[in-house]
This record gives C-alpha cells, structure tokens and sequence, in this order.
C-alpha cells in the first residue's frame, strides 16, 4: 500500500476504530464554562500541546517498530509518562484498541503489529497509530500530519454536537489550524528518542479530563 | 448469539430486557452491553432490576449518537462484547441494546446476529404504519405495552395488523409485562432463535437502510443474502 493512502485511511473519522465517542477534551472544557466561540483557539492549544506530543510520540513509535521492535514497550513508557491524567490514559487506550483491532485483524503477521501485540490489547492511541502506520507504509510526516489532522477533527466534528455552529464555519477552523499543523509536523518528525520525546502539557486539559470522568451527563466518553 | 433490541426512546427496550434476562438466566449464560447517550442509564436500571450480576452488564458511550455506535462504527460494542465473552465463557446469549433512536436504527449484522425492534402502543397507533428498515425488516418487531392501548386511544389489534402488514410476513409480537403468555411467546421466540441460530439455519441479515429501488426489468430479485426486497 502506498503511504499516502495509507495517510489518508488514518485521517478518515469512518475507519472503524470508536473515535465517534471522543470529542478530544472539547466537552469537558465547555462544560466548565469555556465559550463556544473559543473553540477555534481550543482546538490550536490542543495541536501545540496534546497533540503534538502524540504526533511526535507516533513517528517515534513508527521508528522504532521499524527499526527495532522490542524498543515498543520503553516508547510507549515515555508517553504514559507525558499522560499524568488516568481519564486520558483510558481514553487513549479505547481508541488504541480499536487500532489494535485494525491492525491485528488486517496485517495480523506483520512484524510492527507482532511488536504491538507484545504490549497488550489496550496500547495508547499514539504507538498503535504508529504501528499500525508502519503496517501501511506511511512515513513520518505523513504519520505527524494525519495524527494532528485527526485531532483538530476531532474537535471540529464534536463541536458540532455540542455548540451551535455552521458546519462550514467548522471546517474554516480546521482550515486556519494549517499552517500550526504545518508547522507541527516538521518539528514531529524530528530525531526524538523515548528522553527526548516532548513533554509539553496542558494542565487545564488534564484538569477538565478528571472533572468529566465522574460527570454523569455526558455525551462523549472524553 | 448477539441479540440486539433497537426502537424509539421509552418504548421498553430495557424493560424487555430485563424480562429476557429474567426469564433465561437459568437456562442461559447471558450477558449485556448497554448503549447510551447519556453514560450508563439504561446499564444501571438492569443492575438495578437484579436480573443479572452487575459485571454482566456493561455499558458503551456512544458519542451522541447510539445508531452510529450499532451501524456505522461497531467497534465500541464489538469491543465490549469480545471482553464479555473472553470473561464469562461461554456465553450463549450477548443483549446489545440500542440507545433510542429512531425508527431507521437497525443493527449492523457484524454486531448483531438477530435483532428485535420494539414499538409501543403509547408512541401512537400510527407509527407501525409509517414503517422503517428497523420495522419492516428486524427479526422480530415488539408492539409493547398493549395493556396501555385502552389509556391512550390505541387500537392494539389495529396496530399490530399494520405492523404484519408493514412486514411481509416477518413476525410481530403483541407484549405486555402484565399478560404472561405474551412473556413466554417472547422467551420462546429467543429460544428458538437461538436454536436455529446453534443449528446454521438462522443467518443474520442486514435489516439496513436499502431505499426501494427498481431494476430496467422491474422485476424484484434476490440478493446474495437470501432477502428479497421491495421494489418502487
């Protein structure tokens, strides 16, 4: 398969991995009075953020599945360490299933998807992007752009249901989020070893992800 | 077998659950996965009602919207039925209950090997006629609650003959929680069901939404699954 289809697979809310449920934090941050007119800006803090520590730690995932499998588990040590919020880390792990999934059902003797199976059935998000990326011949910008393509859609489709928005003047955030993402994906697929993998945070995020975890009238899981 | 029990808000799919699981447990191995939008209502009024141990019944968020998480993205469910069934092996019995949603909402047959839409009388003695994929082609179509038909100026009888007529010979079940052998017909239809279901003879099918359409002959014909479909 050629990388950019594969690119374009992973950036598809239709490929059936459960991310309908997940509106990254988006819900938990208007539901504790956050503007709907600031999701534009929302949405660019989590790329600089969140989202660019799991684009990096999906090309370093992509690395090292190529080049050295038994690397996986330490990779995946590093982004658990850069997740301090346990809602975060179980939400990542639902949608790391539903790659695993994927991944186990389609390219079952693939060695990147051997290497992932030896982490458990619940890897984070990032490594079974990154894995499953490996099985589909993307390569690294490509794995960084459609990691934080995915993200910033993400927010903009789940905006949808929880702000009154047009739908196109959603797309237009996505759109102006661009050149960020542009500029994100150069530095994601820089040389990053499991030290060196960003830490950039988002305390406000990971705050809003614990509150939503006991909240009982939600509509997206996270 | 993956049973699933699709139909409109209110009209007693969790209550039609609860009378399945209390009216199987003893025979079955059951297990149930719960679809919300709002987090885990319906899981808990089963835990509540004490039909089953609570770990046997688990409930999946659906991201607004139960019919994407049963038709168009089944991986949520397919994921906690596969955790139901590598913890409790072996299950016969896995109930997936659709959030309500709408007349359309069907199960997609890579999550459900048979399903039951449930109606009631008190949503109107018309909606039977108005038809839908979940009730013109679910396995088994539920007109509920028919003790209630004289408090809301429902013709049960009237309701469920659209109901026959709406489904081309498909079965349709008159329910009350308060007529047991309505109850036992239920149980039975399961049973059997289930049979057919061990035995090959029961196929899942696609109930989904496939407009009428016509051919140049004009000629209705079959598909590869075995259903013949109506014809504009």
């Amino acid at each position: 398969m050629s990388g950019e289809f594969g690119a374009l697979l992973l950036s598809d809310a239709r490929l059936p991995i459960g991310g309908h449920a997940y509106s990254a934090g988006l819900e938990p941050g208007l539901l504790d009075g956050m503007s709907a007119t600031d999701i534009p800006r929302y949405l660019e803090a989590r790329l600089r953020t969140v989202g660019f520590v799991e684009a990096a730690a999906a090309v370093l995932a992509h690395r090292t599945v190529t080049r050295d499998p038994d690397g996986l588990g330490t990779v995946h040590d590093a982004l658990l360490a850069r997740t301090p919020s346990a809602p975060a880390r179980q939400v990542s792990a639902m949608l790391g299933r539903g790659l695993y999934r994927l991944g186990t059902r389609l390219w079952p003797d693939h060695p990147a998807i051997t290497a992932l199976r030896g982490l458990g059935n619940a890897p984070q998000r990032p490594v079974a992007f990154g894995v499953v990326a490996a099985a589909m011949n993307l390569d690294a910008e490509h794995i960084a752009r459609s990691s934080l393509y995915d993200d910033a859609q993400t927010v903009a489709s789940a905006a949808l249901k929880l702000a009154p928005a047009d739908p196109v003047d959603v797309v237009g955030w996505v759109l102006a989020a661009e050149p960020t993402i542009s500029r994100l994906v150069s530095e994601a697929v820089a040389e990053w070893t499991p030290d060196t993998l960003p830490s950039v945070t988002a305390p406000q995020i990971e705050v809003w992800s614990l509150d939503h975890k006991h909240r009982t009238r939600r509509i997206f899981v996270a | 077998m993956r049973l699933g029990v699709a139909g409109p808000v209110g009209t007693g799919k969790s209550t039609l659950i609860a009378t399945l699981c209390r009216e199987l447990a003893a025979e079955l191995s059951i297990a149930v996965v719960t679809n919300d939008i709002y987090t885990d209502e319906d899981a808990r009024l089963l835990r509540a009602a004490g039909v089953l141990p609570v770990e046997r019944i688990h409930a999946v968020e659906t991201g607004a919207c139960p019919h994407t998480a049963i038709r168009d993205d089944v991986t949520p469910n397919l994921l906690a039925i596969e955790d139901m069934e590598a913890k409790f092996t072996p299950l016969d019995l896995v109930i997936v209950e659709s959030g309500g949603d709408n007349l359309t909402a069907t199960f997609s047959p890579a999550l459900a090997d048979a399903q039951i839409f449930c109606l009631d009388v008190a949503g109107g003695g018309d909606v039977a006629r108005k038809g839908g994929p979940g009730i013109e082609r679910a396995d088994l179509l539920v007109v509920n609650k028919t003790d209630l038909a004289p408090h809301v100026n429902v013709d049960a009888e009237a309701m469920v003959a659209d109901a026959q007529r709406a489904r081309d010979g498909l079965p349709v079940l008159a329910l009350s929680q308060r007529d047991d052998a309505s109850v036992q017909r239920l149980a039975d239809w399961v049973r059997t069901t289930l049979t057919g279901y061990r035995a090959g003879s029961h196929i899942a099918r696609d109930p989904g939404p496939m407009a009428p359409h016509s051919h140049g002959d004009g000629e209705p014909h079959t598909h590869d699954d075995g259903v013949t479909h109506a014809h504009a």
